[in-house]
């Protein structure tokens, strides 16, 4: 058991009533009644835009509720900053952790909050920042150098640092937004060994998550919300997972199928061969049928991504060959790849798919500018907005209007916008990075069936997914990935989920072995 | 548990401590000297090393603050009107009512903490992007300057403000005053932006701003306090320029385009134009570089319509040496 405080740590009941919260016109929060109490865990579920990151970021002091109050031992609580929010011993660890690239991993973690030192001249301690953020480090079992720049981390290793961080601060209220999306399962695990033992030690927590399987295992309460209500709210016990997916969408989901059709030709459109991009991956050979859906699965850091990134031309192949439509395209420039039917649509979507600050209907059309109609080199809005309109209906993004700001809308609908963006260039071969990732249950589904439109339409799609029911979901054709090798290959029947999972966790390489 | 393998783990780049920048340009402008004064004795002689050294003071000491202000991923244009601004004003009232240099001093750094707050509360509390305000309040300040002189200049101030220009500290040890005072600032900039919680703020803003915020950094306060810092620095270099120079016009500052050197010198010693990394020797060093290579046109007899393109080809060469050396970025 390892001391996580020096002192015995302060109970803390935090307690919201009534919050709601509007921007503009749009009424994001309704009426919330939350209790977060001392020793448990509670979980806010519910789909994507449903209001549960704006909640935490207004118990977070990030946001400031537009009615209701907040109350922390019973007596009403007012944050104006996430500063006091950080005084009272409250801890969000964000969705997508924030990047402080210059920085190294030690100061990223003490993050206004450096210990300082000396009498006369107040300085930072840095032999106890160096030491402090190595022990933490170390009790979560994490091999992290803590001199190395943050910049250098992958989105997992930011993430566990987050986590890190709250650990650091001895706080008695954290808050998790949707920590686990991008971690291993191992590192899931490890995460949540952590959550335990702070409640465990009387510490309180809330925790964000869309993976139903792991809310039913690390939950003591469990919250939904819907379009920004609390529709259900009561003890782990009282849930199953049937009633928790019919809660969080609002009507009875069936069991996720296996595809029954298949629209598999014996047109080869994308060959792989050979393809190396040392140190993460070698030797990587396989064939894209047109209408085929094959899917990449593998741990996080298995190589996928890289592979993807190289065969767009993003990355540099150290060996190997890629053949688009019987002509080679080994490392050509991206935009040339793009011309010639290949899209990618990669998983970080601030960091490389969308533009933020600019409209959604701007974001819908900037892959293909070439078809708005321009007249004297001009741009024609009307084109823009029926093009950003086509995409709001036919993704069901939820949002204001067109000219919204990216910005503004919630995770989940800023990746069905990207989505749409590469979808709308008709390509003939699509490589879908996390096509879900952060997307609420109700909404995958509808992803799902626009992908397997694309497979009829007889357009190949490459799957990279960490969701074995995703991939179980989607796939005719299953390689797995492990260390940078593909190590097995399903189909048909073998596409199960424990078939899936078990082909790249590395204890069952001979199954299925190509 | 079993430690958790990070497939993808890869060391910094750059170990963080190095010198590597500061012994280049070290290297580069020693080297520099060398040649020229191989081609010309009297640019090593010990008046034309003290006159170089000299030169870089007023540009170092504006460069410090523009330094923290790009670190934090800001801009300060301004800088070179209160320079102006402080020099003019200072210097007049030396000239006219007697003002000795105790008094000057911190009318100079009032100067400064007034126009540089003005910059950093437009900045931070009215969210305008910093090269906005400080276009606007360049044009203002050099403004103030014109109507305050109202076409009067200075050029005879008392002995005690050139002997602190000209003179030195210690007789014992030949090092001229404002090489000392700038060593000492060096010193304290250098102490408050790597050993102090406001120091590790300006770094987290410039690395990103919204990340500072979240941690529950005072964004909008450091922001403010930068900008003030930059304003005093900036009006104590004027004050500097007075003294070194005995004289002040309108155009003190801002014709010798001092705050594009400002930044060009921060940009060459080291530090990012995007944020979140500042190198304070570097910028000193950097200065010290441009005064070299400034001096050494005159004394290569370059003609002086040429001065300003040479000055520029300079600049775009040593910042393109220092991104080259970090490599490209993914």
């Amino acid at each position: 058991m390892i001391q996580l405080s020096r002192e015995p740590v302060a109970q803390a009941l935090l307690g919201a009533r009534g919050i709601a919260k509007r921007f503009g016109p749009v009424e994001v929060l309704r009426g919330i009644d939350l209790e977060l109490r001392p020793g448990r865990i509670l979980t806010l579920m519910g789909e994507n835009g449903a209001g549960k990151s704006t909640m935490f970021r207004i118990l977070a002091g990030q946001l400031q509720p537009s009615a209701g109050e907040l109350t922390l031992n019973g007596e009403s609580l007012r944050l104006a900053s996430p500063h006091a929010a950080h005084a009272h011993g409250i801890h969000l660890v964000p969705q997508e952790p924030l990047l402080l690239p210059e920085l190294t991993v030690a100061e990223t973690m003490f993050l206004g909050r450096l210990p300082m030192t000396g009498a006369i001249f107040r300085h930072v301690d840095w032999k106890d920042v160096r030491r402090r953020a190595q022990a933490v480090l170390r009790m979560l079992d994490l091999d992290i150098d803590i001199d190395s720049c943050a910049k250098t981390l992958s989105l997992a290793q930011l993430q566990l640092v987050e986590c890190a961080k709250a650990l650091l601060h001895d706080c008695r209220i954290i808050l998790f937004d949707e920590p686990t999306s991008p971690l291993t399962s191992h590192e899931v695990d490890n995460l949540f060994v952590i959550m335990r033992r702070l409640a465990a030690d009387g510490c309180t927590l809330s925790f964000i998550s869309h993976r139903t399987e792991e809310v039913l295992e690390i939950s003591d309460d469990i919250a939904v919300l819907r379009d920004g209500r609390l529709v259900d709210s009561a003890e782990r016990g009282s849930f199953d997972r049937a009633r928790l997916l019919s809660t969080m969408v609002g009507r009875t989901l069936r069991d996720i199928p296996r595809r029954e059709s298949s629209y598999v030709t014996e047109q080869t459109v994308l060959e792989v061969d050979g393809l190396a991009s040392e140190p993460s991956f070698r030797r990587i050979g396989f064939q894209l049928r047109r209408g085929e859906i094959l899917g990449l699965a593998g741990l996080v850091g298995a190589g996928r991504t890289e592979i993807a990134e190289t065969i767009f031309g993003v990355r540099r192949p150290t060996a190997g060959s890629v053949r688009l439509a019987g002509e080679t395209v080994t490392s050509k420039p991206c935009h040339d790849l793009i011309r010639k039917g290949l899209v990618y649509v990669p998983e970080d979507r601030a960091r490389h798919g969308a533009v933020l600050s600019m409209t959604i209907a701007q974001n819908v059309t900037s892959g293909l500018l070439e078809r708005v109609r321009q007249s004297a080199g001009l741009l024609s809005d009307a084109d823009e907005t029926r093009l950003g309109a086509t995409a709001v209906r036919d993704f069901r993004v939820r949002c204001a209007g067109l000219d919204q700001p990216l910005r503004e809308l919630s995770g989940g609908n800023q990746q069905k916008v990207v989505f749409s963006k590469w979808i709308a260039t008709g390509p003939k071969v699509a490589i879908l990075d996390e096509p879900t990732r952060g997307v609420d249950v109700g909404s995958k589904e509808e992803i799902y069936e626009l992908i397997e439109a694309m497979a009829r339409d007889g357009m190949a799609v490459l799957v990279i997914s960490s969701e074995t029911e995703e991939l179980v979901r989607l796939c005719d054709r299953v390689l797995s990935l492990y260390e940078g090798e593909l190590v097995a290959e399903l189909t048909g029947d073998q596409i199960n989920p424990a078939a899936v999972s078990a082909s790249y966790l590395g204890s069952a390489h001979a199954e299925g072995a190509p | 548990m079993s430690a958790v393998a990070m497939p993808s783990r890869r060391r910094a780049i750059a170990p963080r401590f190095t010198m590597t920048r500061e012994l280049t340009l070290v290297a580069v402008t020693v080297g520099l000297t060398i040649t020229v004064g191989l081609l010309n004795h009297d640019f090593v002689g010990a008046q034309n090393l003290r006159f170089m050294l000299l030169n870089s003071v007023v540009l170092s000491l504006v460069a410090l603050g523009q330094t923290l202000v790009i670190a934090m991923r800001g801009i300060d244009l301004s800088v070179a009107p209160i320079l102006g601004l402080a020099a003019m004003v200072c210097g007049l009232l030396a000239q006219t009512h007697g003002l000795s240099l105790a008094a000057a001093l911190p009318l100079a750094l009032c100067i400064g903490l007034v126009l540089g707050t003005i910059n950093g509360v437009l900045v931070a509390t009215m969210d305008i992007p910093p090269i906005v305000v400080t276009l606007g309040t360049y044009s203002l300040y050099s403004g103030l300057t014109f109507i305050y002189s109202d076409g009067t200049q200075v050029d005879a101030v008392s002995p005690t403000f050139a002997a602190f220009g000209n003179g030195h500290l210690l007789d014992v040890v030949p090092i001229p005053t404002p090489v000392v005072v700038l060593l000492v600032i060096l010193a304290l900039c250098w102490y408050v932006l790597r050993h102090t919680g406001f120091g590790r703020a300006v770094l987290a803003i410039g690395n990103n701003a919204s990340a500072a915020y979240a941690a529950g950094l005072p964004v909008t306060w450091v922001r403010i306090r930068v900008y003030a810092l930059s304003g005093m620095l900036a009006a104590f270099a004027g004050l500097m320029f007075l003294c070194y120079t005995g004289s002040a016009t309108v155009t003190a500052g801002t014709g010798d385009h001092i705050e594009l050197q400002s930044i060009a010198v921060s940009l060459i010693g080291g530090t990012a134009i995007a944020g979140g990394r500042g190198n304070l020797i570097g910028t000193v060093l950097g200065s010290l570089f441009l005064s070299v290579v400034l001096t050494a046109l005159v004394f290569l007899h370059v003609p002086p319509i040429w001065y300003s393109a040479g000055e520029g080809l300079m600049i775009l060469a040593a910042v393109q040496a220092g991104f080259g050396r970090r490599g490209a970025r993914a």
